[in-house]
């Protein structure tokens, strides 16, 4: 949009809604509520979710900055259990996403008193996307500026993955991401095929995946944090345990640096190749 | 005549029995519904549907359990749509359970629930008066099942065939029909399995023990 700039005064923008954008009740000419958008805007430039569900089991795994040297570590936690068997990651505006967790244990602890079955993956999901759509119609309330991914092991249905976004879109999936590094993690995540492995197998891709979202940004301290539900951890969820999760980390950065000095190497050879194309007449 | 004798409540005076056998359960009850000494109605249907493959039997007073199996059948109903397959029976029991328990001081009603779902196969739960949960092979309710628990005891054995199941349970509830005065009439089955559920009554003439026809109400 064009941009206002008065001497001595705030800068103003003007919005990409111009004039539909003020309240999430209100519907733009081209048919889009843009209080929503900006919603996803939010989760847009956030730390990397991502989740896949495999043969035996189902994986979670986020990458978060380390805000401050002086932090607790593990008290800046995206990862939670919802129920033994259900697990949530969030990722966009963290506060928003904490609430949406205490309303998903809420739900699921209604639900197991009043049916006496614990909550299944896919009805949780549907309510919690009902509960964020909700913050999208009425007038006093914004919607809620995170993606979330809920991960379950039922025994009926087996493993699933739901991914939520602020306007309340809930779909299953075998494998998805969101934040920053979606696109990438979603390439890597096709090109996998988690289905056909083991959790533990799996695990060392999610932690690869995640290092790769995060190579743009080198610099900047980061951490992991994964988790699962798998034969591995009782069949409940859990997180990966400090020592396996360490391995796989500096496993999965061998093999990444690896990868990286083949991409340098194959590089250099097309090179040589050119040199001897033109030199062999 | 005493204040007390223009309100009598409706009850199920009953024989009620459920049974698992191998490939499903069988429901079976009497059909005798009593206000006092007289016979409201001789044909009644103490079996009620609560899902495609649930089933309550009902015992105690009518208006009771009447009210709990509908609002059984809309929790369940709810719970079906929301899990896109077939609500456990372990849910329904726990519905009727809540009711029963929550408002004992008011309510006088013990129920069987019982029926199949995909993960546990055919299974029973009983809630008596109390509102305790407990799962069986076999239950019995009413006031006719103090008649039958003899041969109950001694004949039920798990594992019957379909036919084995339903001579055992014609001869049970019509021993019980037989002694006790708040059962009787004829005595309706309702056999569920995972390919279906079906319906049938055995009249009076059909019953192994009979009373004289002149004693019939």
């Amino acid at each position: 949009g064009d941009v206002y700039k008065r001497q001595g005064l705030r800068i103003c923008y003007k919005m990409a809604g111009s004039g539909y954008d003020y309240d999430v009740s209100t519907l733009s000419p081209e048919g889009k509520i843009y209080q929503v958008e900006y919603a996803m805007k939010a989760t847009e430039n956030s730390s990397t979710i991502m989740g896949m569900v495999c043969k035996d089991g189902v994986l979670l795994g986020t990458e978060k900055l380390i805000v401050s040297e002086m932090m607790v570590s593990g008290s800046d936690r995206r990862v939670y259990s919802v129920t033994k068997q259900i697990g949530m990651v969030i990722t966009g505006l963290l506060p928003d996403g904490r609430c949406l967790i205490d309303r998903a244990k809420e739900e699921s602890a209604s639900f197991q008193k009043q049916y006496g079955i614990p909550i299944t993956g896919k009805v949780l999901a549907d309510r919690i996307a009902q509960f964020m759509h909700m913050n999208t119609i009425y007038l006093w309330a914004r919607p809620y500026g995170c993606n979330i991914i809920i991960a379950s092991l039922d025994e009926g249905t087996g493993p699933a993955l739901h991914l939520i976004d602020p306007s309340g879109q809930c779909f299953g999936y075998f494998g998805c991401a969101a934040g920053k590094g979606r696109q990438i993690a979603r390439n890597e995540i096709e090109k996998l095929g988690s289905k056909n492995l083991t959790c533990k197998e799996c695990a060392f891709h999610l932690a690869k995946i995640l290092h790769k979202c995060h190579e743009e940004m080198k610099e900047k301290k980061f951490e992991l944090e994964m988790s699962w539900i798998c034969p591995e951890s009782g069949m409940v969820h859990q997180m990966l345990p400090k020592d396996i999760q360490k391995e796989l980390e500096a496993r999965a950065q061998e093999t990444l640096e690896k990868e990286a000095m083949a991409d340098v190497q194959s590089q250099i050879m097309k090179n040589i190749n050119i040199c001897l194309l033109y030199t062999s007449d | 005549m005493e204040s007390t004798d223009r309100f009598v409540p409706v009850r199920d005076g009953t024989t009620i029995m459920a049974v698992v056998y191998d490939g499903g359960v069988m429901l079976g009850a009497d059909s005798r519904t009593t206000e006092g000494s007289l016979v409201y109605n001789r044909v009644s249907d103490k079996i009620e549907p609560i899902h495609k493959r649930i089933f309550c039997l009902r015992s105690g007073n009518s208006s009771h359990t009447q009210k709990i199996a509908q609002l059984c059948r809309l929790y369940v109903s709810q719970l079906g749509s929301e899990l896109e397959q077939a609500p456990p029976v372990y849910s329904a029991a726990k519905i009727i359970q809540s009711f029963i328990y929550n408002y004992k001081s008011f309510l006088s009603a013990a129920m069987i629930c019982a029926g199949w779902d995909p993960v546990k196969g055919p299974q029973i739960y009983t809630v008596p008066l109390g509102g305790t949960l407990v799962r069986e092979k076999i239950a019995t309710g009413g006031s006719g099942s103090a008649y039958m628990s003899g041969f109950v005891d001694t004949h039920f054995k798990e594992g019957m065939t379909r036919k084995e199941c339903r001579d055992f349970m014609i001869q049970s509830i019509s021993l019980a029909m037989f002694r006790d005065s708040s059962s009787g009439g004829i005595i309706r089955l309702v056999d569920i399995t995972k390919d279906g559920v079906s319906r049938e009554y055995i009249s009076h003439d059909q019953l192994p023990l009979k009373q004289p026809l002149s004693l019939i109400h």
